[in-house]
């Protein structure tokens, strides 16, 4: 029948086009946690005071109240009055958090929603001192080893250059993300760039060294020309090449 | 205050064992309580060296493991009454020396004795860490080739990391100086070998002693005898020598060897 057959064909079609999408939303909500069930003037007073400081940052605020301190708030007349007080200040209250059964049917009545997951936002203080005593341990750029890199030994430098004041000996291995300057024979290995940086150059007052490289780009002892052994030389990179250059 | 001394190389067959000996029979002679321990479990050698492997009863391990007394381990040495010999296992291997049992025995010998010698096995595994880590000094015993020196700057680089002054703060980084053993002058001049200026330079390390290449040395070990308790030669006296600066003394460095002028003379003449 043709009629049915549009029927279907239109079913079909409400198939493929779907009425809604269902997505994941994250976003952040006011907490207000009243520390007393005494709602009198000076609670509003003080919840004014707030919110003339920082008008713009509570201004249709999404909000939930967290009844964890006053247990006793639980008439619904109480809280509708408290909700209303809010929405009159352009806050938006959709929630309750931490409340007892009696808050929870409360404030359902007044279309508030108990919300059981979240994590309250001041971080716990043990915390937050981690946090800052992570950001003072950050070394500082620059490296400086004032013993001698012996062989077998790794230096690295990972933030910026590596200094060292002393001798480099074969077998060690010197890694830095910016520039390495070596202060006394270089007779390991030198890697400087590691990172990829191809500005990054080697310094040393006596090349000796069993392999150079800047930005992953190296040369061994043998393809180094030996006219810079022993001199005090720069490595750099020019047009994708290696380059070694004596210093005055 | 008894002073731990570490004798090590990285290297085999450089001169440990024999050094470790003849340095503790040189301080025994001067009058110094001193006890020397063997590190290289399975490889035991020390013993021999010493001339007493006949006497060995209870070794370290024993004494680690709690199945001896330290007491009944120590072997007093014949010739030199302030000299003692800890000998080791042939049977057990490195895995037996547990940090904690080579610390109480190094602090039972403390109570007794000036210095403790610590012969460390080659290599840098646990045997080697063990021998070096409670030690207050290290003599680095290298032989003028580049494998050698090398290996040796690759101790240095362990005694300045893996260690106990190394890890504590605070504590005086242990004092590491370098003995050259069989400096062969002849072989040197035709460039055989490398030149004592050249291992310095390599090791930047204060230099105890340079010990000739001697058959008195060989001899000595063959017959179980310190060389320093031996009949007089070159390395016994260049041993000696090494003693007295170990203990603080100012000895001037000789070449050893039968014909060869002084390291200073030498020196001169060359950059002359």
């Amino acid at each position: 029948m043709p009629s049915n057959d549009t029927k279907d064909r239109g079913a079909r079609a409400a198939a493929d086009i779907r009425p809604f999408q269902i997505r994941g939303r994250f976003f952040t909500a006011v907490s207000l946690r009243p520390e007393s069930e005494q709602q009198d003037e000076s609670f509003f007073e003080a919840l004014d005071d707030q919110l003339r400081q920082t008008p713009q940052f509570f201004a249709n605020a999404p909000l939930i109240l967290d009844l964890e301190q006053v247990p006793g708030l639980n008439g619904t007349e109480v809280l509708r009055r408290m909700v209303e007080t809010l929405k009159q200040r352009n806050l938006a209250p959709f929630g309750v958090q931490n409340a007892s059964g009696e808050q929870v049917r409360a404030a359902s009545d007044l279309g508030l929603i108990n919300i059981t997951t979240g994590q309250d936002a001041p971080l716990k203080a043990e915390r937050r001192q981690k946090a800052i005593k992570a950001v003072r341990q950050t070394p500082a750029k620059t490296k400086t080893i004032t013993l001698p890199v012996r062989s077998g030994q790794t230096v690295i430098a990972d933030e910026g250059d590596l200094i060292v004041i002393g001798p480099v000996s074969s077998g060690a291995e010197l890694i830095a993300a910016g520039n390495i300057h070596v202060y006394g024979p270089l007779r390991g290995r030198a890697m400087a760039g590691a990172h990829g940086d191809e500005t990054a150059r080697v310094f040393c007052t006596r090349l000796e060294a069993e392999l150079l490289a800047i930005a992953g780009l190296y040369r061994t002892s043998e393809s180094l020309a030996p006219e810079y052994g022993l001199q005090n030389v720069q490595a750099f990179l020019k047009n994708e090449r290696l380059c070694v250059e004596t210093l005055g | 205050m008894s002073k731990i001394i570490v004798v090590t190389s990285g290297k085999g067959g450089v001169g440990k064992t024999t050094t470790s000996a003849a340095i503790s029979a040189g301080l025994a002679k001067r009058g110094h309580k001193t006890v020397v321990i063997d590190f290289d479990v399975g490889l035991r050698n020390l013993d021999m060296i010493m001339g007493c492997e006949r006497r060995v009863v209870f070794d370290f391990i024993n004494v680690i493991q709690g199945d001896a007394k330290l007491k009944q381990a120590l072997i007093r040495d014949k010739r030199l009454d302030n000299l003692a010999v800890l000998p080791t296992s042939q049977t057990r291997d490195k895995d037996a020396l547990t940090q904690e049992g080579v610390e109480a025995v190094l602090n039972e010998l403390k109570e007794e004795f000036d210095y403790i010698i610590c012969d460390s096995p080659a290599g840098i595994e646990r045997g080697a860490l063990m021998a070096m880590y409670y030690a207050d000094e290290a003599i680095v015993v290298t032989n003028p080739e580049v494998s050698s020196v090398r290996d040796s700057d690759r101790v240095l680089g362990l005694l300045q990391s893996k260690t106990h002054r190394a890890e504590e703060e605070g504590a005086e980084p242990i004092k590491a100086q370098v003995l050259i053993t069989r400096h062969d002058q002849a072989r040197i001049d035709k460039g055989e070998m490398m030149t004592v200026e050249d291992v310095l330079e390599i090791l930047a390390v204060p230099l105890l002693g340079i010990i000739p290449e001697s058959p008195a040395v060989l001899r000595a070990s063959n017959m179980g005898v310190p060389v320093v308790l031996d009949d007089p030669s070159a390395a016994a006296s260049a041993y000696e020598d090494a003693v007295a600066r170990l203990v603080g003394e100012q000895v001037e460095m000789k070449i050893g060897g039968e014909r060869r002028p002084g390291l200073i003379s030498r020196l001169f003449g060359r950059t002359a």
